[in-house]
């Protein structure tokens, strides 16, 4: 038995794919941006021998051979990371042009995408959050101290160690805590360390910059937040996946989203046979979570949100 | 009830999007960009954030706030040099192993007082001195000590006319085609106490590959906004008749004019 659920409203499903454009575009453009100067430095200056990360092709024997280095660790990467093998025979490019935007070497049109898409990614953002804000929808995802005992448990039973989750509301204690790393830690990280980058913020704030430890490593924070935002949307994904692909989509895409609940869950709801369960709001209903009949009763089981 | 019928048309709908979703990745997604990005419109699109970006960050500028400055110790060990080689025309050098003493900085265009200057004239007005951090585009930063005239002190002797906006330097090095550099900035930046038009570079007289025998410090922007190898400073209204029209060598090649950023 099963019934829809609106579960995402109108915004947020807006602002959801807005993000994730604006998320692929500036992680693309900046990986662009990053191919210009391979390197990653701590402070506020870069002495070539000092980066403590860097991609580089050298020739060795008439062949191109790559190498990526962390700390003085070296591994080569030929062809994956420093070079790329092209119909023209192997080239200079530390990430390989599939994964950048443009996909052709172009450090000017690299940072107009990275800039347009970064006011979006912005704008957006504050846009969803006091649309959500308003409605008390945030609140839901935040992490509170009483949530904080409760995350060892959620994760054994995610790890099938534990039969019954101890979530008590829309979002479980992992879930929350995701969110709230994300929406308020990593993502004002991002955009600190970004704008710290900037000439003219510097004359703003001097202190902005220096808060990271200088502008170098503005750069090589905002680069490690670029993969802790990759790595964030890697692990979506797989949730979206792996809790109902189809499922998840409906709900990101029309909002409806398909509750199932298990006949002995049904069974204590007492739902009368004649009395269709699935008699959903209409989708006229834009006001957000429309309570379906007996929501609160069936518990948070099925509800994880991607 | 009767939910059957949309549900299922949606479900298709959304596994039609999905499929072509994944089609897109597969063969697509570079192309699509590639085409995107080829297309005027896009790239004007994209280049209305350029506006966007200098307002917003100029609004959370005061005019005197100064870069940060750093100390002696800070200097880099090495500064790269970037951009084109140094000029190879014969006077260029003559003239370099000589002392600068043929060469002149000329101010001109829409000003009431057109001046011309010999590095000496230069070296004898009042200089500042300041140890900055370049920043450069590709992501690199150094730092440096450098004196010079502030750019403020010689725009108040020309005297821009109403009218004039810009600062056009035209300098003396090509690129492999033979163009010239130049580049343009705007009289706020132009005035602010840090412009200045650099002769020494960490103590020294600016070496040839730094851009002898005068070059630009915008401490507000990227390096490629600080032309080397200066000879002459225009004010102009507006720069599209220069060049290609973008206001400076990089921007003719798709960067940003205002590269504060």
């Amino acid at each position: 038995m099963s019934d829809l659920v609106y579960r995402h409203n109108r915004i947020t499903r807006a602002a959801h794919w807005v993000n994730a454009v604006a998320l692929m575009v500036l992680l693309m453009s900046g990986l662009m941006i990053f191919n210009a100067y391979p390197h990653l430095h701590w402070g506020s200056k870069a002495e070539p021998e000092a980066a403590f990360f860097s991609i580089y092709a050298a020739e060795a024997g008439g062949e191109l051979r790559a190498y990526t280095e962390l700390y003085g660790r070296r591994v080569e990467t030929t062809g994956v990371l420093g070079s790329q093998n092209t119909p023209m025979g192997p080239t200079l490019r530390a990430f390989p042009s599939w994964i950048t935007i443009p996909g052709f070497y172009w450090l000017a049109g690299g940072r107009r995408w990275h800039f347009f898409f970064a006011w979006l990614f912005v704008l957006n953002g504050l846009f969803y959050f006091i649309y959500n804000r308003a409605n008390g929808h945030v609140s839901k995802f935040i992490l509170r101290p009483r949530d904080v005992p409760m995350l060892l448990p959620m994760a054994l039973y995610y790890l099938h160690l534990r039969k019954t989750s101890p979530q008590d509301g829309e979002y479980n204690p992992l879930q929350k805590l995701a969110y709230t790393s994300v929406f308020f830690i990593l993502t004002p990280l991002v955009m600190l360390t970004g704008l710290a980058m900037s000439p003219q913020i510097g004359v703003a704030f001097n202190w902005l910059p220096a808060l990271f430890g200088g502008r170098q490593s503005a750069r090589s924070f905002h680069f490690l937040m670029a993969f802790a935002f990759a790595l964030f949307t890697l692990g979506h994904v797989m949730m979206v996946v792996t809790t109902g692909a189809v499922n998840n989509m409906r709900s990101m895409v029309s909002g409806w989203y398909r509750e199932k609940f298990h006949a002995a869950e049904a069974m204590a709801l007492d739902v009368p046979e004649s009395a269709p369960v699935e008699s959903t709001p209409e989708p006229a209903a834009e006001t957000i979570e429309a309570p379906a009949p007996g929501a609160e009763e069936r518990g948070g089981d099925e509800k994880e949100r991607p | 009830m009767k939910k059957s019928g949309p549900e299922i048309s949606r479900r298709n709908i959304l596994a039609g999007a999905l499929y072509g979703a994944a089609l897109l990745g597969l063969s697509g997604c570079d192309k699509l960009f590639d085409r995107l990005q080829r297309s005027r419109k896009v790239q004007a699109l994209l280049a209305s954030a350029e506006g966007a970006n200098r307002r917003f960050l100029r609004l959370l500028t005061g005019r005197r706030r100064l870069a940060q400055e750093f100390e002696e110790k800070d200097i880099s060990r090495h500064f790269k040099q970037n951009g084109n080689p140094p000029p190879d025309a014969q006077e260029y050098i003559t003239d370099a192993a000589g002392g600068w003493s043929r060469w002149r900085l000329e101010l001109d265009g829409l000003v009431e007082r057109p001046a011309r200057f010999t590095l000496a004239e230069l070296k004898a007005l009042p200089a500042r001195t300041q140890i900055t951090r370049h920043d450069c585009v590709e992501g690199w930063s150094a730092i440096a000590k450098w004196k010079g005239v502030p750019l403020a002190a010689l725009v108040e002797r020309v005297q821009p006319a109403r009218g004039a906006r810009y600062a056009v330097f035209h300098c003396m090095d090509r690129d492999d085609g033979g163009e010239t550099y130049y580049e343009s900035i705007d009289l706020r930046d132009a005035r602010h106490p840090q412009t200045i038009l650099a002769y020494e570079m960490n103590g020294a007289p600016l070496p040839v590959e730094h851009g002898a025998p005068l070059r630009l410090r915008v401490e507000t922007q990227l390096g490629y906004k600080m032309a080397k190898y200066i000879r002459r400073i225009e004010f102009v209204a507006d720069y599209q008749k220069i060049a290609r029209g973008k206001g400076g060598y990089w921007e003719d090649r798709g960067y940003e004019w205002y590269a504060g950023i």
